[in-house]
């Protein structure tokens, strides 16, 4: 049985047929030797598959809008060094941004906000005040912001 | 997490990244993280909590080194530094 009840596809499916209007390009960047069994650090990845299925669910959901491209990190060198760590989704809007990115597993709090990302992603709306987007237009040099959060 | 997500789609100058916490201990590790949610800028300052949008990017745009102007410096509330 996956991690995604049919329930919950086909109102993905429902929600995203009115929030998608432009493309989404789904990265998922997994590696081989992935099962749920914890194995030491470094080695194989316990929750690539079960990333995976999630990409693949917001994919199915709308096929004509959400393309996913999977990457083996450990076979495409040069496209592994765009990512630290597996899975990680990316979201874009085309194959070559990737500026809202998903570290480990999805699930819990982050599935709500990777489903949101990739509707804002499709609309090109950040969903900001004016004040905010002003702000923003200060920023002159790259700037990471890494977010940590719980499946709980 | 949401509003990290918004700024980057926002702005072509930041990366967003949401990073399960416990998955990657290591990482949580190095910038101290104890609780959730919490919010690195690039790797140096951060914060805990879950800040309304007008505190939540004065102050990522403050621990980024971006000065602030009056409507701002308004939302920004106190950073943190990490752990040394």
């Amino acid at each position: 049985m996956g991690i995604i009840p049919d329930r919950v596809r086909e109102q993905l499916q429902a929600r995203f047929e009115g929030a998608l209007t432009g493309p989404v390009h789904l990265t998922l960047y997994v590696k081989p030797g992935s099962s749920r069994l914890i194995l030491p650090a470094g080695v194989g990845c316990a929750t690539c598959e079960d990333a995976r299925e999630i990409a693949e669910a917001l994919r199915d959901a709308a096929p004509e809008k959400v393309t996913l491209e999977t990457i083996d990190v450990t076979r495409d060198v040069d496209k592994a060094s765009m990512v630290s760590d597996v899975p990680t989704i990316v979201v874009s809007s085309s194959a070559d941004e990737g500026r809202v990115r998903f570290q480990g597993l999805p699930a819990g709090t982050e599935f709500p906000a990777l489903i949101e990302a990739v509707e804002r992603v499709s609309r090109k709306d950040p969903g900001l005040s004016e004040v905010s987007l002003s702000q923003l237009t200060r920023l002159t040099e790259p700037t990471e912001v890494l977010v940590f959060g719980t499946p709980t | 997490m949401s509003l990290a997500n918004r700024m980057a789609i926002a702005s072509p100058q930041v990366t967003a990244i949401c990073v399960e916490a416990n998955e990657f201990p290591r990482l949580s590790a190095q910038f101290g993280v104890r609780s959730v949610p919490r919010t690195v800028v690039n790797r140096s300052g951060s914060f805990v909590g879950a800040l309304p949008e007008p505190a939540f990017v004065a102050t990522t745009l403050k621990l980024a080194g971006v000065p602030l102007d009056e409507q701002g410096a308004e939302g920004s509330g106190d950073k943190s530094e990490l752990p040394g």
